[in-house]
């Protein structure tokens, strides 16, 4: 059984965007020596996402839109107050909402070392609160 | 555009090179987000359409054993960008405070002074304190003193009464006094003594509760009207964030939302920082 974490950074440059990380999850994949098993892929943050989708831009505005419209950056969140253990105030909550409906992680399986995945399915890591330095985790487990 | 008001306190880059970094944005500054590498900070500046960041120290050794932030790490960042402009703290209570200060602004280029009567633990009308205001009236620079409530801890809310400060803004009236955060909860009396003394301004980076926008609309209808700004203040308000305790684009989302012409708007977000800084045009 090999089991491999990667620890991935991404500079995120807008405050909401949806980027492609689809090849660096192949990539992460083809170098495990893993042949039969799963990956999986999951954001560390909890006002970010992962999700799969097709990958072409009108979808990718789409999410981000309709995420928009069901949590809008200016409605009623009790979130909107002083976190002690943060020493900010958390005016975010729309963010965290996307996150949580959008989800945060992936899983594929793997079959002769490559990501079995539908020939449109891309993998997105989604920014909702940028932009920042991010971290997502590409685990590998199989044989 | 510029932001008066920023903290360099999660600046990764100074995370590896200064053993005590986290300690003090952890502990004396108190907070809790990640550390961030440089390019977050202009990432940030550019979604929120800001030029460039006033760069703020906190000199406090003595109260609490570290400074956030000091001269030579704000002026190590002024001289990797363009678009930071460094301020220098000094202790006012330690001996030669003026002296230090005046070096921080010839040897090290710092634009200004930053003092935090709370965090420094002094009070802002003891006479001792009074040379340092002398230095920085000499060498020209403005003076941004923290006022109002802090959200550092073992922080007494008293000491950032804006009421303290009558005496030495008195006392000093070619010294540009920039009180912080609107002084809130005093609004009120920050606004009577930007009202009352030509050499008083404000910055804008309050925020105590709830969003930055219905924060700002609600202390800008309830405490004081926006009114007061537009037609009596819109040439001594700044535009400050606070960041990295605010986002600099919710707090320009915020002002922007109050009812303030574009003209009184490009005043706060340009005009009047340039002009105190001495960066208007033909200057």
């Amino acid at each position: 059984m090999i089991i491999k974490l990667e620890r991935v950074k991404l500079q995120t440059r807008k405050t909401e965007e949806a980027i492609d990380i689809t090849a660096q999850v192949d990539e992460v994949v083809q170098k495990s020596g893993v042949k039969n098993g799963l990956v999986n892929v999951v954001t560390m943050h909890t006002s970010s996402g992962l999700l799969v989708t097709e990958g072409i831009p009108c979808l990718e505005e789409d999410i981000l839109t309709h995420l928009a419209r069901l949590f809008p950056e200016d409605a009623d969140y009790h979130h909107r107050r002083y976190l002690d253990y943060d020493g900010r105030l958390g005016f975010n909550a729309d963010a965290h909402l996307k996150s949580v409906i959008g989800g945060i992680s992936c899983t594929f399986p793997i079959e002769n070392g490559k990501i079995v995945r539908g020939s449109r399915q891309t993998i997105y890591f989604m920014e909702y609160d940028g932009p920042l330095e991010r971290t997502y985790l590409i685990q590998v487990l199989g044989e | 555009m510029i932001d008066f008001h920023t903290h360099p306190v999660l600046i990764r880059e100074l995370l590896e090179k200064y053993p005590n970094y986290e300690r003090v944005a952890r502990q004396v500054f108190k907070i809790g987000n990640n550390f961030q590498p440089l390019e977050t900070f202009f990432l940030q500046m550019d979604v929120a359409g800001i030029e460039k960041a006033v760069l703020l120290p906190i000199d406090c050794r003595r109260a609490r054993k570290d400074a956030v932030s000091s001269n030579e790490q704000v002026a190590e960042l002024c001289r990797r960008s363009p678009r930071f402009i460094g301020f220098a703290s000094v202790d006012p209570l330690r001996k030669g405070a003026a002296r230090e200060l005046e070096r921080a602004v010839k040897d090290l280029g710092l634009k200004g002074l930053k003092l935090d009567p709370a965090l420094q633990d002094f009070r802002p009308n003891n006479r001792k304190v009074f040379p340092v205001y002398e230095a920085a009236a000499a060498l020209g620079i403005p003076l941004l003193v923290h006022a109002g409530m802090s959200w550092a801890p073992e922080t007494p809310l008293e000491r950032g009464h804006p009421l303290h400060l009558e005496e030495p803004i008195r006392a000093f009236p070619k010294l540009a006094f920039v009180l912080a955060h609107f002084a809130w909860p005093w609004v009120g009396e920050a606004t009577a003594l930007a009202l009352k003394y030509p050499n008083v301004y404000l910055d804008t980076s309050g925020l105590y509760y709830d969003s930055p926008k219905e924060f700002f609309q609600f202390v800008f209808s309830r405490q004081i009207p926006a009114t007061v700004i537009e037609r009596s203040l819109r040439t001594k308000i700044l535009f400050g964030s606070n960041y990295p305790r605010v986002e600099i684009k919710n707090m320009v989302h915020a002002l922007r939302s109050l009812p303030l012409t574009a003209g009184c708007l490009n005043l706060i977000l340009r005009e009047n920082a340039e002009r105190l800084l001495g960066l208007a045009t033909g200057n």
